[in-house]
């Protein structure tokens, strides 16, 4: 009995994917970066490639409100100290005719703005380039844009 | 070192040609339409006279700061200024980041300083009030800074900072650049959900 059971529930998930053993809801990106995110960092650094027991996270955003858009620069909490970042995609959806990344990433910088890493593989946006702020030195070390 | 892969992609302008700080014999050609680069500019606006001289003559009064201020006024600059080891880079278009990328060493913070504030004074003077201003990043730093004028960005550095960046590298070899191969293939992180639209965002989603 029990085993027809099983096999009648195993079947039922089988014909509908949305019915599996682990399930929970996600929602869309409603904001893109702000504290206690988690995001990807996309440089050749040492500190933000070396794994971790926990991801890299937002700690703090320095902004007016607390939301971080492409460009702001961010406090991680990576490996148990603190480091600060600049935002170069997020996922969630910007103004028209702008990028959305799958992911929710970020270069490491010093507090003098200079870039820890050295390489930057993934494609940073153009519009870095338009925004009040010290960008170059991001968009020096890239090599993709889109 | 560097230098001699030149060949590969991109001209670098020939560093010894000129006596420092004196002005070129020959004057720069026009800004004919972007085909033509370097050496063959010449013979591009000696074939097409008069059709690309009108289209030159409406370019340069859309610009005119750009023409004053052009690559060749900043690298007599640069050299009247004593800085070392002047790179200028021509990125492929395909790039659309600027026209030229330059990349000049200082002998100390204070060097690297005075020459950026030079060089956007000299901006600043020549500039005209529709153009964008310009700012110098990395006043707070000792070893990199750089400024942006749209279609020419110069980047001053300590040789120490140079040697661990290595910018040139980059510029000139592109993909085959060797820091970035000898890259790690980044993995996405583990929690990476993958499909997720920006038309889901108004409604809970079941996902696995």
């Amino acid at each position: 009995m029990a085993l027809f059971n099983r096999r009648l529930v195993l079947s039922l998930t089988h014909l509908s994917s949305a019915v599996l053993q682990r399930q929970f809801s996600t929602t869309g990106a409603c904001r893109a970066i702000q504290k206690l995110t988690r995001v990807r960092v996309v440089d050749n650094s040492a500190l933000g490639n070396t794994s971790y027991h926990r991801p890299p996270k937002c700690i703090h955003v320095y902004n007016k409100t607390g939301v971080g858009k492409v460009g702001d620069k961010i406090l991680l909490a990576i490996k148990g100290e603190k480091k600060k970042a600049l935002i170069v995609g997020h996922k969630m959806p910007g103004p028209t005719m702008t990028p959305r990344f799958d992911s929710n990433n970020v270069v490491l910088i010093e507090d003098n703005g200079n870039p820890i890493g050295t390489r930057i593989k993934t494609p940073i946006p153009y519009i870095l380039r338009r925004k009040e702020g010290e960008f170059s030195k991001v968009l020096a070390i890239a090599r993709n844009f889109v | 070192m560097w230098r001699a892969v030149s060949g590969a992609r991109r001209l670098l302008r020939p560093l010894g040609a000129a006596a420092g700080g004196t002005p070129r014999a020959v004057p720069p050609p026009p800004r004919a339409p972007p085909g033509p680069r370097g050496g063959c500019a010449a013979a591009g606006a000696g074939a097409g006279a008069g059709a690309l001289e009108a289209a030159a003559e409406r370019r340069q009064a859309a610009d005119t700061v750009l023409q004053k201020f052009n690559i060749d006024f900043v690298v007599a600059l640069l050299r009247q200024e004593n800085a070392k080891d002047i790179c200028v880079i021509q990125p492929p278009p395909e790039i659309k980041y600027c026209d030229y990328f330059i990349i000049v060493s200082g002998s100390s913070t204070r060097h690297l300083h005075a020459m950026a504030q030079y060089m956007l004074k000299m901006y600043k003077h020549l500039k005209e009030e529709s153009d964008p201003h310009t700012q110098i990043e990395g006043k707070e730093t000792d070893d990199w800074l750089c400024i942006d004028f749209g279609n020419i960005v110069v980047h001053f550095m300590l040789p120490e900072a140079r040697e661990v960046y290595e910018l040139e590298k980059l510029w000139t070899l592109g993909p085959y650049d060797d820091q970035l191969t000898q890259m790690t293939p980044q993995s996405l992180p583990e929690d990476f959900i993958f499909g997720l639209t920006a038309n889901s965002s108004d409604h809970l989603e079941t996902r696995t």
